[in-house]
C-alpha cells in the first residue's frame, strides 16, 4: 500500500522533470538569449509537444516571422512547427495563423525560407501560391524561386494553370534543370503526348528527358510507347542506354503479339549476346518473356 | 455593356466588375444564378483557383442582393460537398441572405463545419481575389457559425453537435469558441412559432430538390450520341448504343485525379453500393450500371479498373467503368454534364447521376446534394417497369403479349400465304370465274402471274420453318405438325387434280397451327419477370 503513491509521485516527478527541461528549451529556442546553434539545437528537439499549446506555437511563430532571427533560427522554427502539424487536432486550432504566416512568409528576402514558406503552402494547394508561382514563370522578374523550383511546386496540383506555361519552358527551356522540371511536371497531360513522342526520338536530347518521356508517355498513351520503343530497339545507331530502357518497357508492358515480330526477336537476339552488359541484360529478359 | 454569354474572355478584375454590375442592377440579378454553373462558358479554360475566386465572388454578390431559389441549390451543395475554405466560407455566408430560412438548412451547415473544422483558413470578401496576409478577415468556420446562429431555433436538429464542438474542442480555434458559445445560445430559445414538425423540418423550399425527372413522352432522344464510342474498363471497345439501349441503365460521372473525397470517390463508392442493392432486389441483371469518366485521355482501362476495384465496384458486362475514345463533347452536351475543363483537365464539377430508360433517354438526374442509393435504384426499377407497363397494362400477361405480337408477324404471313395460295387462279378461265363472283370491272387488269404462285409458297415455306424453330419456346411440335400438314394439302390441292377441296383443309391447318403456335406464352420471359418481383 505504501509502495503505490511512491510510484506515483516518482513518475510525476519525472513528468515535472521534463516539463522543465522542455520548458528550458523553449525558452532558449524563441528568446534570443542563447547562441544560433544552441537555439536551432532546441528547437529540434520541442516540435511536436510544442502543438500542446497555444501560446507555444504562438511563441514559435513568433520566431518564424522575426526577420531580424538569425535565418538559421527561422528555418529550424519552420521545421518544427511543420512537425507539428501532424498533430492534425491539436494544430487545428493554429493553423489559420500559420497559413497566414506562410503567406506573408512568401516574399521574405531570404530565398530558403522564401523557398520552403512556398513549397508547405504548394503541397497545401493554396491558391496564393500558385498565383504567386504562376507570375514569376510569367514575368522572370517577379519570380520568388527560380523556374525548376516553380514548376515542381505547381506540379502538387494539377488542377492548375501550368500546362500551357510548362509547354513553353519545354520549347523555350531557360536552363537544362527547368526543361526536365517541365516535362516531369506534363507527364500526366494527354494532350502533350506528341511532344513526349518528340523528346523520346530525339538523339540530341538528354538521356534524362528521354526516359522522362517514355515514362510519360507510358501513362498517357502506351500504346504509342510500344511503337516507339520497337523502332529504338530496331535502330542501331541508337544509345544503348535508351535501347535497354526500350526493352525492359517492351518486356514490362508489351503484349503477345510481339512474340509474333520476327524483325524485333532478331534484332534483340542479336543484341543479347552482342551490346553492352545492361543492353544484353534487358534483352534477355526480353528473350524470356516473348522467345521461343 | 458586356454580355454574360461573350464572359469568357474577360480577365479576371473585369468578371469581378461585371459581377458587381449585375448585382447592382435589380432586373439582371438573375443571371447570378446563371454564374454557378460549372459548364458555364465563363469558367472554360480556367484553372481551379481562378474557378474558386470567380465562383466565390459571385456567391458573394449573392449574399449582398440575396439568394434566389435556383441558386439556393448551388450553395447547399457548397456546404455539403465543398472542401475550399473561400468556397465554403462565401456560400455560408450567402446562405444567410436567403429569405426562407428553414430547419433543412441545420444539417448542410453542420457537415460543412465538420468537413473544414481542420482546414479553417482565413479568408478575405474585402476584395476580388484577396488572400489573407495578416490576422484580419474571416474563416469558414466563423461564417458556418454565424449561419447557424441566423437558423437560430431552427438549427435545434444539430444542437448536441454543436455542443460536442464546444466541449472537445477539436480544431476549432480559441477565437472561435466565443462564436460557438453564440451560437449555442441562439439555437436554445425557444420558441413556439419555430417548432417544427419532422415533415416541416426535412423538406427544401418549394419542393426544391435535386432529382429531375421526365415522363416517358417527354424525355430526349439519345439517337445523337448513340454512336459514341468507348472503351470499358478491360480495354473493350463498345458504343452507347450497344451497352445502353435495350435495358434501363444507372450512370454516373467522375474522374480518378478528383482530389475533393467526397465526390467522385465517394459516387463510386454509393455506385458500388446501388450495384448491391440491384443484387439484392435480383435486378443486377436487368440494369445495367456505368461510372463515365470526365478526363477520358488520362483513365485508361488499367486506372478505371483500379479505381473501381479499390472502391468494391462490381465489373462485369452489365456494370463497367467507360471513358469515351470519341465523342465527349456530345455527350457532354446531351446531359448537359456540370463541369469545365482547362485542356483536358477538369476545373470544376457537380456531382451527377442518372437513369436512363430502355431507348438511353435520361428518365431521372440526380444532381448536386449528394443521392441516396435506394431512391436511385426505387427510381431505375420504376423505369424499368415503366417500360413493361407501356407495352401493356398487365405485368406478366403484358410480356407474352408483347413477346406474341412480336413473333406473330411470320404466322399471320405464313397464314395468309395460305389463303392466297389455295384461292390463287392458276389459268385465265380461273380469272373469269373469279372475275364473274366479284362482279369487280377493274379486277380484269390483273394479270396472270407465275411469280405470285412461287412468292407465295416461298412465304408457306417460311411461315413452316418459324413454327419448327419456335418449338423449344412453345407447346412441343403439335403447331408444327399441323402447319406443315396444311402447307402440304395447300402444295396438293394445287398440283394435283381432283384435289382442289384439299385447299380448305389445307388453310384451316395452317391457320390453326399458327394460331397455336402464336398463343403460348414463353417460359422465360416469365421467369425474369418473377425474379424482379422478388
Amino acid at each position: 500500500m505504501t509502495k503505490k503513491p511512491k510510484k506515483i509521485t516518482k513518475s510525476k516527478a519525472k513528468r515535472k522533470g521534463a516539463m522543465k527541461r522542455l520548458a528550458g528549451r523553449f525558452s532558449i529556442a524563441t528568446k534570443s538569449r542563447g547562441t544560433v546553434k544552441q537555439r536551432v539545437a532546441a528547437l529540434a528537439k520541442v516540435p511536436l509537444t510544442a502543438s500542446d499549446s497555444d501560446e507555444d506555437l504562438q511563441a514559435m511563430l513568433k520566431v518564424l516571422r522575426d526577420k531580424n532571427e538569425p535565418a538559421e533560427v527561422r528555418l529550424a522554427a519552420l521545421r518544427s512547427l511543420q512537425a507539428a502539424t501532424f498533430s492534425a487536432a491539436a494544430f487545428g486550432s493554429f493553423r489559420g495563423d500559420y497559413i497566414v504566416a506562410l503567406r506573408d512568409l512568401a516574399e521574405d528576402p531570404n530565398p530558403e525560407l522564401r523557398q520552403r514558406v512556398l513549397g508547405i503552402l504548394a503541397r497545401e494547394k493554396d491558391g496564393f501560391a500558385q498565383k504567386k508561382l504562376l507570375e514569376g514563370l510569367k514575368n522572370p522578374e517577379k519570380a520568388l524561386v527560380p523556374p525548376e523550383k516553380a514548376l515542381q511546386l505547381l506540379s502538387y496540383d494539377v488542377h492548375g494553370e501550368t500546362y500551357q506555361v510548362a509547354r513553353g519552358i519545354v520549347t523555350a527551356a531557360p536552363n537544362a534543370i527547368a526543361k526536365r522540371e517541365a516535362l516531369r511536371l506534363l507527364a500526366a497531360d494527354a494532350s502533350s503526348a506528341p511532344i513526349f513522342e518528340k523528346v523520346l526520338r530525339d538523339k540530341n536530347e538528354i538521356s534524362e528527358n528521354r526516359q522522362i518521356s517514355a515514362a510519360a508517355l507510358q501513362a498517357v498513351q502506351p500504346e504509342k510507347l510500344r511503337e516507339h520503343a520497337r523502332q529504338i530497339v530496331l535502330d542501331p545507331s541508337e544509345y544503348k542506354e535508351i535501347q535497354a530502357a526500350s526493352l525492359t518497357a517492351l518486356t514490362q508492358f508489351g503484349d503477345r503479339a510481339i512474340a509474333d515480330d520476327e524483325e524485333l526477336l532478331k534484332r534483340v537476339n542479336n543484341l543479347s549476346s552482342n551490346a553492352p552488359t545492361k543492353v544484353k541484360q534487358s534483352a534477355r529478359r526480353f528473350l524470356s518473356k516473348y522467345g521461343r | 455593356m458586356q454580355s454574360v454569354a461573350t464572359m469568357n474572355t474577360l480577365s479576371e478584375p473585369q468578371f469581378a466588375a461585371l459581377v458587381d454590375e449585375i448585382a447592382d442592377d435589380p432586373a439582371r440579378r438573375e443571371q447570378l444564378a446563371g454564374l454557378l454553373r460549372e459548364d458555364h462558358s465563363v469558367y472554360d479554360q480556367r484553372g481551379t483557383a481562378t474557378t474558386v475566386r470567380m465562383r466565390g465572388w459571385v456567391l458573394l454578390a449573392l449574399a449582398r442582393v440575396g439568394i434566389s431559389d435556383a441558386a439556393l441549390l448551388v450553395v447547399l451543395e457548397e456546404l455539403d460537398t465543398g472542401t475550399d475554405p473561400y468556397l465554403v466560407a462565401a456560400a455560408a455566408r450567402a446562405l444567410r441572405s436567403y429569405p426562407n430560412p428553414t430547419a433543412a438548412f441545420a444539417p448542410f451547415v453542420m457537415r460543412a463545419i465538420m468537413n473544414l473544422r481542420y482546414r479553417d483558413d482565413p479568408v478575405s470578401f474585402d476584395r476580388y481575389g484577396e488572400y489573407v496576409t495578416s490576422a484580419t478577415g474571416t474563416s469558414p468556420v466563423r461564417e458556418l457559425l454565424a449561419t447557424l446562429a441566423w437558423l437560430g431555433p431552427r438549427a435545434r436538429g444539430v444542437l448536441t453537435e454543436v455542443e460536442a464542438l464546444r466541449a472537445s474542442h477539436g480544431g476549432l480555434s480559441k477565437k472561435l469558441l466565443v462564436d460557438v458559445d453564440r451560437a449555442v445560445e441562439v439555437i436554445r430559445i425557444s420558441r413556439d412559432d419555430l417548432e417544427c414538425s419532422a415533415k416541416v423540418c426535412c423538406t427544401l423550399p418549394g419542393g426544391l430538390g435535386n432529382i429531375f425527372s421526365s415522363a416517358a413522352g417527354s424525355r430526349r432522344d439519345c439517337r445523337p450520341i448513340e454512336e459514341t464510342k468507348f472503351q470499358d474498363h478491360e480495354g473493350t471497345a463498345i458504343t452507347f448504343k450497344e451497352f445502353f439501349r435495350g435495358h434501363p441503365s444507372i450512370i454516373v460521372f467522375f474522374y480518378t485525379r478528383c482530389d475533393n473525397p467526397l465526390k467522385c470517390s465517394l459516387t463510386i463508392t454509393k455506385l458500388a453500393r446501388v450495384q448491391k442493392l440491384l443484387e439484392v432486389r435480383g435486378a443486377a441483371e436487368l440494369i445495367h450500371t456505368a461510372a463515365i469518366t470526365y478526363d477520358p485521355g488520362f483513365d485508361l482501362p488499367e486506372r478505371l479498373r483500379g479505381y473501381g476495384r479499390s472502391r468494391e465496384l462490381r465489373l462485369d458486362a452489365r456494370h463497367r467503368m467507360l471513358r469515351t475514345t470519341a465523342g465527349f463533347t456530345a455527350l457532354r452536351g446531351h446531359f448537359k454534364l456540370g463541369v469545365n475543363f482547362i485542356e483536358s483537365l477538369v476545373n470544376r464539377h457537380r456531382i451527377e447521376a442518372y437513369v436512363l430508360d430502355a431507348e438511353g433517354r435520361v428518365a431521372s438526374c440526380f444532381e448536386r446534394i449528394h443521392w441516396d442509393e435506394s431512391q436511385v435504384v426505387d427510381r431505375a426499377i420504376e423505369v424499368m417497369n415503366e417500360r413493361d407497363d407501356k407495352t401493356n397494362c398487365d405485368g406478366r400477361s403484358n410480356v407474352a403479349d408483347s413477346r406474341a405480337l412480336n413473333l406473330s408477324a411470320p404466322q399471320v404471313f405464313g397464314t395468309l400465304a395460305s389463303v392466297g395460295a389455295a384461292l390463287l387462279p392458276k389459268c385465265s378461265i380461273c380469272w373469269a370465274g373469279y372475275l364473274s363472283v366479284f362482279g369487280i370491272a377493274t379486277l380484269k387488269q390483273i394479270s396472270y402471274s407465275p411469280l405470285l404462285r412461287a412468292l407465295l409458297v416461298a412465304v408457306m415455306l417460311i411461315n413452316v420453318a418459324t413454327v419448327w424453330l419456335r418449338r423449344g419456346s412453345t407447346r412441343g411440335i403439335t403447331a408444327f405438325c399441323l402447319v406443315s400438314a396444311g402447307t402440304a394439302a395447300v402444295v396438293m390441292s394445287r398440283l394435283m387434280l381432283g384435289w382442289e377441296r384439299a385447299a380448305v383443309w389445307g388453310v384451316a391447318l395452317t391457320f390453326a397451327g399458327s394460331l397455336l403456335n402464336t398463343v403460348t406464352t414463353p417460359a422465360t420471359r416469365g421467369h425474369v419477370r418473377e425474379s424482379t418481383e422478388s
